[in-house]
């Protein structure tokens, strides 16, 4: 961590007056606060370098867990390109047919998706953050045309 | 009794040679793990080739062969410290090849040709095309056409061939 000295300065009365407005909205929050009991979880995962697999293709977070996800695209050779893209159980092809002829870009009012990162080209990264849902399995994928159907896994969301 | 065993034993010496000539070949190729990669890109776009006509996304199938060059393209840069004849060789059939599905990518393009049969029939002859390539290496380093793609959905869909 690292921490920055500020030069002393004079406060104006301005200065204390937003200060004072603007501590009670601090404490408020945005209506998404992160409390001390929620766990944060950093997941990383990558494309299997060319090949539509995700490696790996199973993940396990929490229930409720503040996730940070990461996905790099290792393809090397292919201009083919990827996201990961976490749904509901039961809708992963469902969700795939809708976004086939749109390039596999995922709408952002789509309320079968759960999390889903940009698309990459290769050599590429690219970064979500959601929060775990209720435990269960939930599967992720490609949604690049024709991709779906090789490139998934199983996010594992423990009570 | 004597004879069979003789049989026996030939056969047995005949299949000791072809193994062990063929892992000296593929010891002799400088980069064979790279190549075995790039040779499996081959039969994965191949399979997307198949996988787009079958699902009827005839305008995607020419996006796959793009992929399908660019695989081509990665297969000669690992080839580039082999020996000359080989890459000829090779250059001469993967050339062939890439001929091959672009037919297959020439029919789908712009709705052209919405037979799924047909595309399959010209599909089936670019892979004999391809397999032609793979004939070139070492069994060791041949992918099989039968295995599914690496992946979740590949296993789960139990393979979808080349």
């Amino acid at each position: 961590m690292h921490s920055y000295l500020l030069p002393p300065a004079r406060v104006s009365r301005r200065a204390v007056l937003l200060g004072c407005l603007a501590a009670p909205l601090t404490f408020v929050g945005c209506g998404r606060t992160q409390t001390a009991e929620q766990h944060v979880a950093d997941l990383s995962i990558e494309s299997d370098g060319d090949f539509l697999a995700f490696r790996p293709d199973e993940l396990t977070c929490p229930s409720g867990a503040l996730v940070t996800l990461t996905f790099h695209h290792r393809g090397k050779y292919l201009s083919a390109r990827h996201n990961w893209v976490l749904v509901h159980p039961g809708q992963l092809e469902a969700v795939d047919k809708a976004v086939e002829h749109n390039e596999g870009i995922i709408p952002g009012d789509d309320r079968r998706v759960i999390a889903w990162t940009p698309m990459c080209d290769k050599g590429g990264m690219a970064m979500t953050r959601f929060t775990a849902p209720a435990g269960g399995d939930y599967p992720f994928f490609c949604s690049t045309p024709g991709h779906g159907e090789c490139m998934q896994g199983v996010l594992h969301v423990t009570a | 009794m004597n004879g069979r065993r003789h049989r026996l034993v030939v056969l047995a010496s005949a299949g000791l040679f072809l193994a062990l000539a063929t892992q000296a070949s593929a010891q002799q190729l400088k980069a064979p793990d790279d190549i075995k990669m790039t040779l499996r890109l081959l039969v994965q776009v191949s399979n997307d080739f198949k996988r787009q006509i079958t699902n009827k996304n005839f305008a995607r199938v020419p996006r796959e062969f793009m992929e399908y060059t660019e695989a081509a393209d990665a297969v000669r840069s690992v080839m580039k410290n082999e020996s000359a004849d080989l890459k000829a060789k090779v250059e001469t059939r993967l050339k062939a090849a890439v001929a091959a599905y672009q037919k297959v990518s020439d029919m789908s393009a712009s709705a052209k040709e919405t037979d799924v049969d047909k595309l399959m029939a010209e599909h089936a002859k670019a892979v004999t095309a391809m397999n032609a390539v793979f004939d070139l290496f070492p069994a060791a380093l041949r992918p099989d056409p039968n295995l599914p793609p690496p992946g979740r959905g590949g296993r789960r869909a139990g393979g979808a061939g080349a």
